[in-house]
């Protein structure tokens, strides 16, 4: 007779498969622009050795991309005194991180058709975005001095909630559905509807995408960060700032019934073992300046993504 | 949008903020706890011009060095908060401390005292200055009674410094100032049309609270204030000097239950008087808590 486990193993391994399988269905869609790939390539190498002329390259190959680089350098978000009028300039004057973030996230956002989407795209960016900058400053808070690698990060860690809208649209919205009506967490509704949750399709589309093997660990962990082997304190930092975002007003358009204790979160512990000065955080004052980026996040993704995200 | 709020909202569009009201934010914050956001600096702003006005200082860096030197500091600071809390009292203002308490903690605690016999849920209002917030608590826990609330007894003790405001309290009626975040369902509800102007709270409402006076520094008082399972202070501890606060707090986590919360205003923080609450978050609202005996943190 076979045995409990055997069955959920048996069961694990055809969600595994199908996932595999309708993952690789979504790299099909030929609306992925080109610069994707070389992009991703281009952000796994140390700063040194990204060339000025390979990002302006990039930026200026897809017409769509480039006007919303643009748009996004002279917006007032960047401060500078002058809007930039070429690609060059502007790469310039924000530096190559800032410009490679700002890609990345006009890439994904134009990458795939939202027209259908069970989770309304406007949130889901501003969860993303919030989420990035708020890894950015919680990273700068500990003196980390990796901020960017933060950013980018929380910029993908729910990439698997794109999976979900496109590779099984129908599972997802009953997911969203019973998230919204219960208010509960989506990961939890996923899990109780479709088996299997957004951090699992994002591994899936991660690996798919060769993106670095840190960032698969922060996408595939991020909601149980003490399970991961590797990359723990940034896994740990997106978890916590994930769930800030959550309770401060970037969350998924739903009230979810929550209370957060960041101190008493296993994330705190893994965090605490790299940052002694974590204590020291006042989180009070944290949340309060989030509140502060909320309307900073919800420009920027206007900005980027124009009247599209203001639907 | 009241016509002082446009005006507010058209002049803070109109100038951009003098940057000696970020350090003045900044300033209030580390000594009262109390934060303001960046898109309503323009409140402090105008909070510093009314104090500017009064104390004659020409210009913001002038203000600055007033709030900032030793001999006028301290008054000063008192007064600016004053000015930077004015207004603020209203029913239902802190709508996401209100939903956390119903959504959340209401069904932990429900559940943490199902065994228990006596089925009663003890709150404090402390400073509840003219009754508005231990009102709010009291019809929000009435839409309970006949849900998650059911069979529970309920008790508030509000209590305040000020005689007066006791009495006000006590009386229950309101008008369109205070009323402006309730919700025409719970004035008609809850609340009896006294005039045309002004509205009285049911006597239904009313029996759920006792109002006393209190103060907050006697010590011998503080220490009979036990058994409660929520405390809510809003833009009161602001005025106590560090010693003071600490002291207050101190008590008030002796006076919680274990699994208690302590509410401060919806933005103020406790900075980091006490080590023993854990802050904790809810959606849109932060609260301190008394950790559970079964959580394990103790």
């Amino acid at each position: 007779m076979e045995t409990l486990l055997e069955k959920r193993n048996a069961m694990t391994k055809s969600v595994a498969s199908t996932l595999r399988q309708r993952v690789a269905g979504i790299e099909n869609t030929p609306s992925i622009p080109t610069i994707f790939l070389p992009l991703l390539d281009l952000l796994n190498m140390p700063p040194e050795r990204v060339k000025l002329d390979e990002v302006v390259k990039l930026v200026s190959y897809d017409n769509t991309i480039a006007a919303q680089c643009l748009r996004v350098a002279s917006s007032p978000l960047f401060g500078l005194a002058k809007s930039p009028e070429t690609i060059r300039a502007a790469v310039i004057s924000l530096g190559l991180r800032k410009v490679e973030t700002i890609l990345l996230t006009c890439c994904l956002g134009n990458a795939f058709p939202t027209a259908n989407w069970p989770l309304d795209p406007t949130v889901f960016w501003k969860h993303s975005l919030g989420c990035a900058m708020v890894c950015r400053k919680f990273s700068e808070k500990l003196g980390d001095g990796d901020g960017d690698k933060a950013y980018m990060a929380g910029l993908l860690h729910d990439i698997g909630f794109i999976v979900n809208c496109m590779a099984f649209p129908k599972e997802f919205a009953l997911a969203t559905a019973q998230a919204s009506q219960e208010q509960i967490p989506l990961a939890q509704a996923e899990q109780a509807t479709m088996g299997f949750n957004h951090c699992e399709s994002g591994r899936a589309l991660a690996e798919k995408w060769h993106l670095s093997e840190d960032m698969i660990q922060v996408i595939a962990y991020h909601h149980a960060p003490e399970q991961s082997k590797l990359a723990r304190s940034l896994i740990a930092l997106v978890h916590l700032s994930d769930l800030l975002c959550r309770m401060r007003g970037m969350g998924y358009g739903y009230y979810e019934r929550l209370k957060v204790d960041l101190v008493g979160d296993p994330a705190w512990s893994i965090l605490l073992e790299e940052h002694r000065d974590l204590g020291n955080v006042d989180l009070a004052l944290f949340s309060f300046q989030l509140d502060d980026a909320v309307a900073e996040v919800a420009e920027l993704v206007s900005t980027i993504f124009g009247a599209r995200a203001q639907s | 949008m009241t016509s002082a709020a446009t005006s507010a909202a058209a002049s803070n569009n109109a100038a951009p903020i003098d940057p000696v009201f970020r350090q003045v934010r900044d300033l209030v914050y580390k000594v009262s706890g109390i934060f303001q956001l960046e898109e309503k600096l323009y409140l402090m702003a105008d909070a510093c011009g009314r104090r500017m006005k009064q104390v004659g200082a020409r210009t913001p860096r002038d203000y600055w060095d007033l709030l900032t030197a030793n001999a006028s500091r301290e008054a000063e600071l008192r007064q600016l908060l004053n000015e930077v809390t004015i207004g603020e009292t209203c029913l239902f203002r802190s709508q996401p401390q209100i939903e956390a308490l119903k959504k959340v903690i209401l069904p932990e605690m429900v559940e943490d005292k199902s065994k228990q016999i006596m089925k009663r849920l003890r709150i404090w209002s402390a400073g509840c200055s003219t009754g508005e917030e231990p009102y709010t608590l009291a019809m929000s826990l009435l839409e309970e009674s006949e849900r998650l609330l059911k069979g529970w007894t309920i008790e508030i003790l509000a209590t305040d410094l000020n005689d007066r405001s006791i009495e006000t309290a006590k009386a229950g009626v309101y008008g369109d100032y205070a009323l402006r975040s309730t919700s025409d369902l719970f004035k008609r509800k809850y609340f009896s049309q006294i005039d045309d102007k002004k509205l009285e709270v049911k006597p239904e409402v009313k029996k759920l609270i006792n109002f006393s006076r209190l103060n907050l520094q006697d010590n011998s008082r503080m220490l009979f204030m036990k058994g409660m399972d929520l405390i809510f202070c809003c833009n009161v501890l602001i005025y106590f000097d560090g010693p003071s606060k600490a002291k207050v707090v101190n008590h008030y986590y002796s006076n919680l239950n274990f699994g208690g919360y302590f509410f401060l205003g919806i933005s103020e923080s406790l900075l980091n008087l006490n080590d023993q609450f854990r802050l904790v978050h809810f959606p849109g609202a932060i609260a301190y808590w008394k950790p559970s005996l079964k959580s394990g943190t103790l």
